[in-house]
């Protein structure tokens, strides 16, 4: 199969008062075209950092040196307006926090079609037909009614459903999902992964899982990174690397997980 | 919207009541009154002016015809500008204030939200220092010492600007007085709009709005504005509070015959009619701006619900 990521020497750095953090430290792997890459770690391992560097998303005082390639194109090397072409049309977001993640003054509708309408040049109306349709991707009811409500309006799991809906306007190769479960209680969390399976069957979209809950990414990941102080720990086979760890760190993070849920 | 407006409107009536009647208490203590002159007049003539005005009668019940003319529109006689009324001299002078007021509001809205985005997107820059050290200033030098100074330099030296009169409204006899008027609040909105600004920038959902590649110029007319804007709207009513005393000053240093004067000498001639008018007119305008920033607001915010 076809590599759809190929990150090489992949270094972050924030300038901060306090000097310079390392947040992800010199790291390689790839992903390959389908494939639903789980990446699991403590908070501050650096997990997000790596996707926010490679899509430009950084905050103002983060710097990435190394060479990031997706489609053959370092993504590295763009400038922001280039990167800013890619995302939302090749690379789609899925942040952590639906009640806030949101343009609060924006109605739904508006929120989904800004996005085709920017990228692929859509005339309103076709990029409406499009919302409707990614609205019942992510399985919400009532979409006319939908589409004029305000984010403060819908429940975290629905705002959770629309940043899904979000992230496909534009039919991209690829998403980063910044756990998209954790502020959500278990049983929309169980809907949510739900979505990302079907994607992954149907849709042939490149997943990147990112997420501090083994379980979350045993769920749906085919292959899984386990990141630490920025550093990749372990990689492999989702299955392998869980059932039968060889880092120690490894071992720590799944002893994390109750006995009885093995 | 319209039940707002309607409740605001019952709430305004004792307000302003309360309003009177401390203006009214307040004036009645101060030493004196409007016929107290150097040289004591003599008994029967100051007798027949009382009569004259109502001030023999009690108190209450001078507060109570007082009332009772204002409930019809009437706000009495000047006690001091004989032959005029107070809604004469008002009607004579509000456009006046009103011009100087609403110029001096709009250009500070404006520019102060328009240098305040600009210095937060360009943060630490040195446009960023200047217009945050400009403004320093202008939040410290109070307008009655930046009016002087701004006539002095444009105004006698440049010779550019004529620094006083109304001149029938010409424009350039208004530019001094509304810079000077305006300087001040421009300050403080570009200084509140910047930050309101980066806190907006560094909210979730201008992530969001980069994680969609959004072009920065829509990110910051689309969705930051709006919310980044909401400080400035709740701001509006102090800020004319502001500039309704400012105005007072200002009118003075530059020879308007605005309302700002009257008050000023209403007060400290005693002529209670027209303290407690000037008064009424300042407390129904500054209500009436609480209640256009409240629908703005809820304008501006589906977050927010017009009760």
């Amino acid at each position: 199969m076809q590599t759809i990521l190929n990150v090489n020497d992949l270094s972050v750095n924030f300038d901060t008062s306090q000097g310079l953090i390392k947040a992800v430290d010199n790291i390689s792997f790839s992903i390959k075209k389908g494939e639903c890459l789980g990446i699991a770690g403590e908070s501050g391992s650096g997990k997000t950092q790596t996707f926010f560097s490679i899509t430009g998303i950084l905050s103002d005082n983060g710097s990435a040196t190394g060479i990031a390639d997706f489609n053959n194109v370092d993504l590295l090397k763009l400038t922001e307006k280039e990167l800013s072409e890619i995302r939302g049309k090749k690379i789609g977001f899925i942040f952590q926090d639906p009640m806030t993640s949101l343009t609060p003054h924006m109605n739904i509708g508006n929120q989904l079609i800004e996005v085709s309408m920017i990228h692929k040049k859509n005339t309103k109306k076709d990029a409406l037909k499009k919302a409707k349709e990614v609205l019942d991707i992510v399985k919400l009811p009532r979409i006319e009614n939908l589409l004029k409500k305000y984010p403060h309006e819908l429940s975290g799991g629905m705002r959770q459903r629309v940043m899904i809906g979000i992230s496909l306007m534009c039919d991209p190769l690829f998403i980063v999902a910044d756990e998209p479960t954790t502020a959500l209680d278990v049983t929309t969390q169980k809907e949510i992964l739900k979505i990302f399976n079907d994607l992954k069957k149907y849709k042939d979209i490149t997943i990147a899982l990112i997420s501090h809950d083994i379980g979350v990414i045993s769920e749906v990941s085919d292959t899984i990174l386990i990141m630490n102080e920025g550093r990749i720990i372990e990689k492999g086979n989702c299955k392998e690397v869980l059932t039968s760890p060889k880092h120690e760190y490894t071992k720590h993070l799944l002893s994390c997980v109750p006995e009885w849920m093995k | 919207m319209i039940q707002l407006i309607i409740k605001r409107l019952a709430i305004a009536i004792p307000t302003l009541i309360i309003i009177i009647a401390f203006v009214f208490g307040l004036m009645r203590v101060a030493p004196g009154g409007p016929f107290t002159n150097e040289r004591a007049l003599p008994p029967e003539i100051e007798q027949k002016i009382n009569e004259a005005y109502d001030l023999d009668k009690p108190l209450i019940q001078q507060f109570g015809i007082y009332l009772s003319k204002i409930a019809k529109g009437d706000l009495g006689p000047s006690y001091k500008y004989k032959d005029f009324t107070v809604n004469e001299l008002i009607l004579s002078g509000f456009p006046i204030s009103l011009t100087l007021g609403i110029s001096a509001i709009i250009i500070s809205l404006l520019l102060g939200s328009l240098l305040g985005i600009i210095a937060a997107i360009k943060r630490n820059t040195i446009f960023d220092y200047a217009v945050m050290g400009v403004s320093l200033i202008g939040i410290c030098v109070p307008s009655f010492v930046l009016a002087p100074i701004l006539s002095l330099f444009f105004g006698l030296y440049l010779g550019f600007l004529p620094i006083s009169g109304w001149n029938g409204g010409n424009i350039y006899n208004l530019i001094l007085p509304v810079v000077s008027l305006s300087l001040p609040q421009i300050a403080i909105i570009s200084r509140m709009m910047r930050s309101s600004t980066i806190e907006t920038l560094n909210s979730n959902f201008i992530r969001t709005a980069r994680a969609k590649g959004i072009p920065k110029r829509r990110i910051i007319t689309k969705h930051v504005i709006r919310s980044s804007i909401l400080p400035i709207i709740d701001y509006l009513a102090p800020a004319t509070a502001g500039l309704m005393t400012g105005s007072i000053i200002i009118e003075q240093i530059f020879g308007l015959p605005g309302i700002g004067r009257y008050f000023v000498v209403g007060a400290l001639q005693r002529d209670y009619t027209l303290v407690s008018g000037v008064m009424i007119l300042y407390a129904s305008l500054l209500m009436f701006l609480i209640l256009l920033s409240d629908i703005l607001r809820a304008i501006l915010d589906p977050r927010v619900k017009i009760k």
